[in-house]
């Protein structure tokens, strides 16, 4: 009833939201954790309304415009989309930027849980905006958690009331995938600070003027440190620095603008420090632990990023729907009569294929993300000990393939939207093109895809002798036990039981041939077994989907569409995606050598 | 000062709505509910006004226990305390009227603030009952000049207002030919119409406070309020579905069908 309604695209489903909450991943057991205790399914509800009206009543509605007309560079500052100047304060208003922090630093201590799936609307809606903010909350809470009081109480607390921004300033020109070559200098200075010195690029978020100051976390190698991470330390550089009751220049400059083709509301910035000198750093934790603790962060990001694959994915999935619906061509392939009307699009077996299969890997890769995030409640404010190790190992495990299945196969999905639009999805009359362009910076920032696998395959599967591998395995094993109670169809149960053996077992042997040294052979393949891996954790998730579906459908309830839906797109992975497990392992185990023995002349 | 607002629970405008078999109402599964939207702009004007000049909002729903949502909601957007009159069977717009004016004896509240409709049955008479049973003022269809709230909008002045000595409300009102300003005496009834603001949402700190905010349960009973029903719905028939259109090949074919099969030229 409000008079902006931009558009009808719901963005994500709500309902399938409510069922991967309360009817897959148990967002009610949560509460039982002392942490959560003042929540309630109601507190849970109400916050997701909220969040869900910003993001389609204002968020979705400035998305074009600012995607049209991105930041400009004039006079050394950026000005942004004007737009973001109403929509930063709404959301920091709704309680966005510590919303899963505890209560001393004013958060309302909400699990990652619901947090993840609200906040998902909003990168649907519009991911730039949601940039900002996101990029805000995690530099506030690195300073939170690894800040001196005095940076807490000059930096954090105006990040977390929304007063400052914040970015995570690592990548250099010649050190991107390789922090190892970051070469930003900090020296001691007399007054307890650090002269910084170097240039970074591709700084998203790295100047605004919707908010007074931005916070810069600063990847930098001390006078002297040793090469390599293990000489990063970590630093806050303001923009502005307090210097007797002012803010006052600290010699950080926007040297310049890349030219994006997606991503175009938030800029990312070419920053120069110390040009003058006078560039002031403030040492946040230990010197030479400043990679360790970036960590922290960065993996927060790579959730976040996951997120964003897969809400790109889910608003232009639905776009693609409701075009399937109303536009007419063709008849169906049996009918003969010329002038019968012409159906719509969705009649087409070839369509409905494109849209189940962007429906496998949106709800398939958001019910994963919900898992991850359930995880990082968990690992953090499990009950004891033991839990919260078991869950700290899994979500390690986890994290490349969430961050990872939605870039590389929401791309897949947003193509597929495209595709469904036809030739006007080429045009840039209708929005699935753009949605293309903004998924594909996903299997980029945050570690490439390829970094992400190597990060898998040669650590996380490998480490304590595969003991996430095993946690993995044994949950994996528990939702196929509930999926077989539930009587989900024993052949799609067999088959992810089977995939995950050989998994296993691939790995077992790898790890064999990475000890006898063969490392080249074995992570030639990352990429193949990180597709793998992902083409099995989403297959437990759409199991896990259809043991729900299941008991739904025994108890009678009525909403049958929604869950057969979800039967639908449980079988269409089983049948499409775990059936090239396989050829994939297969693959990986050869160590088949193509691309290894090209000589670069021969390319 | 102390102003009191109303919360009904309606079905959301965007769940499918459908009556049943029987045609005695609406199929009530799957079905998703909030805040009327008048109601939550009452809310919102409510909220802005005591801002403004201190004192609180009390909000009221009268259903089963399920409205206890849209108490908590409002409460979530701020509002200070809620009133839930408890009861579950059908009731009319007159019997509303009775039990809110009861709660408002016993409120006394220097306004009452009520969306205009509500848009389940959409009938417009509870504000206008309500007024005349406490034999107060009422000014309906309180608006703005434009609609959208830009920021431009806001720092206008407000739809509703008080008056330089505090005692009366000030309401620009909707009418057919545009927009009429009137001036009420305290205690008032205020209906709002669409465009009067746009309501916040319920932030997050918001929610968390209105866990701890009371909702004090009535009955009609109590209220010493018969609401047997003087308006019975007999029967409910969705609109008939609309038959699909034909294209005619030239003008000159359009206005022969217009003439010969519509007769409407
Ligand atoms: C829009 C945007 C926003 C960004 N925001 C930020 C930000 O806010 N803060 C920040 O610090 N950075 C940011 N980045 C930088 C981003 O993290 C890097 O671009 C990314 O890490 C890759 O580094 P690179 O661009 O130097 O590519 P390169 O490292 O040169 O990689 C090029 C290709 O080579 C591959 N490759 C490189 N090394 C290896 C290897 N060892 N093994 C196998 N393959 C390898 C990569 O996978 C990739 O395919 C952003 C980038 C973009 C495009």
């Amino acid at each position: 009833m409000r008079a902006v309604r931009a558009s009808t695209n719901p963005l994500l489903s709500d309902r399938d939201v409510a069922f991967l909450l309360y009817e897959v991943h148990d967002a009610p057991g949560l509460l039982e954790l002392p942490a959560f205790a003042e929540h309630s399914r109601e507190t849970f509800d109400l916050f997701l309304t909220s969040v869900r009206r910003l993001a389609r009543e204002a968020l979705f509605p400035t998305y074009r415009a600012m995607d049209a007309e991105p930041p400009s560079f004039r006079e050394g500052r950026i000005r942004v989309h004007p737009a973001m100047r109403s929509l930063y304060p709404q959301l920091v208003e709704l309680g966005l930027l510590n919303a899963t922090r505890a209560r001393e630093v004013g958060g309302q201590q909400l699990p990652l849980t619901v947090f993840s799936l609200a906040s998902a609307y909003l990168m649907a809606a519009n991911l730039s905006a949601y940039g900002w903010l996101g990029l805000t909350s995690g530099a506030a809470h690195l300073l939170e958690a690894f800040g001196s009081p005095e940076l807490k109480d000059t930096f954090m607390a105006r990040m977390y009331r929304g007063e400052w921004t914040g970015t995570m300033a690592l990548t250099e020109p010649q050190a991107g995938s390789s922090l190892a070559d970051v070469q930003t200098r900090a020296s001691a200075a007399a007054d307890g600070t650090w002269r910084l010195s170097g240039t970074k690029i591709f700084i998203s978020g790295g100047d605004n003027d919707f908010a007074e100051n931005v916070v810069h976390m600063t990847l930098a190698r001390i006078e002297g440190a040793p090469a390599g991470t293990r000489g990063l330390s970590l630093f806050a550089v303001p923009r502005l620095r307090p210097e007797e009751g002012r803010l006052v220049d600290n010699d950080v400059q926007v040297a310049g603008a890349i030219h994006k083709i997606g991503y175009r509301g938030l800029p990312s910035l070419v920053l120069s420090y110390g040009e003058r000198g006078d560039c002031r750093g403030w040492l946040v934790g230990p010197p030479h632990r400043g990679l360790s603790l970036m960590f922290q962060m960065m993996n927060e990001a790579r959730i976040m990023v996951g997120l964003n694959g897969v809400a790109t994915a889910s608003v232009a999935y639905h776009e693609a729907l409701a075009y399937a619906q109303e536009r007419t061509q063709g008849r169906t392939l049996t009918e003969r009569d010329a002038t019968a009307p012409q159906v719509p699009l969705l009649q087409h077996a070839d369509v409905r294929r494109m849209l189940l299969r962007q429906k496998a890997i949106v709800e398939g890769g958001l019910s994963l993300l919900v898992a991850t995030s359930r995880l990082a409640d968990l690992a953090t404010h499990g009950d004891t000990p033991a839990d919260r190790e078991r869950a700290a190992l899994l979500l390690e495990l986890l994290t490349p393939v969430a961050k990872t299945f939605p870039a590389e196969k929401g791309f897949e999905a947003n193509a597929l939207a495209v595709q469904v639009h036809g030739g006007y999805g080429y045009s840039s009359e209708y929005p699935v093109e753009a949605w293309l362009r903004d998924q594909k910076l996903n299997s980029i920032h945050e570690g490439t895809s390829g970094i992400q696998s190597l990060d898998l395959l040669g650590r996380k599967v490998m480490a304590g002798s595969g003991a996430a591998l095993r946690v993995f395995q044994e949950e994996v094993g528990r939702t196929l036990a509930r999926a077989r109670r539930a009587g989900v169809e024993a052949a799609w149960c067999d088959a992810l039981q089977r995939s995950v053996d050989e998994v296993v077992a691939l790995t077992h042997e790898l790890g064999m041939k990475l000890m006898e040294g063969d490392a080249d052979g074995v992570l030639r393949h990352s990429a193949h077994y990180l597709e793998l891996f992902s083409l099995v954790a989403v297959g437990w998730q759409w199991l896990a989907q259809a043991c729900a579906a299941r008991d739904a459908l025994a108890r009678g309830d009525a909403d049958t569409g929604f869950y057969e839906g979800k039967l639908c797109a449980a079988q269409y992975w089983v049948h499409t995606e775990l059936s090239r497990v396989p050829a994939l392992v297969a693959l990986c185990r050869s160590s088949e050598d193509s691309y290894a023995k090209m000589k670069p002349e021969w390319f | 000062m102390k102003i009191l607002v109303t919360a009904k629970r309606v079905e959301d405008a965007e769940s499918k709505i459908r009556v049943n078999p029987q045609g005695t109402g609406i199929v009530p599964e799957g079905l998703k509910y909030k805040i009327n939207p008048f109601d939550e702009i009452a809310v919102e004007e409510g909220l802005r006004l005591v801002a403004k000049h201190g004192g609180e909002v009390v909000v009221v729903s009268i259903g089963g226990k399920e409205v206890q949502e849209q108490l908590r909601h409002a409460l979530a957007m701020g509002a200070h305390k809620a009133v839930w009159v408890n009861h579950a069977g059908a009731l009319d717009q007159l019997a509303i009227a009775a039990l809110l004016a009861k709660v408002v004896e016993a409120e006394k509240p220097d306004l009452a603030i009520l969306g205009k409709q509500s848009i389940d049955d959409d009938q417009n008479q509870v504000g206008q009952y309500l007024a005349e049973f406490l034999g107060w003022g009422q000014a309906t269809f309180a608006s703005k000049v434009e609609s959208l709230e830009s920021d431009a909008e806001k720092g206008k002045h407000p739809g509703v207002m008080l008056s330089a000595d505090g005692k009366a409300v000030v309401v620009v009102r909707e009418v057919d030919n545009g927009l009429a300003t009137v001036e009420c005496q305290m205690p008032a009834v205020v209906t709002t119409d669409l465009r009067l603001n746009l309501p916040r949402y319920a932030s997050l700190p918001g929610i968390m406070k209105a866990k701890s905010k009371p909702i004090q349960e009535l009955t009609p009973a109590g209220l010493g309020v018969d609401v047997t029903p003087k308006v019975v719905i007999q029967k409910m028939v969705p609109p008939p579905a609309r038959k699909a259109g034909i294209k005619v090949p030239d003008v000159a074919t359009l206005v022969d069908k217009l003439k010969n099969e519509a007769k409407v030229v």
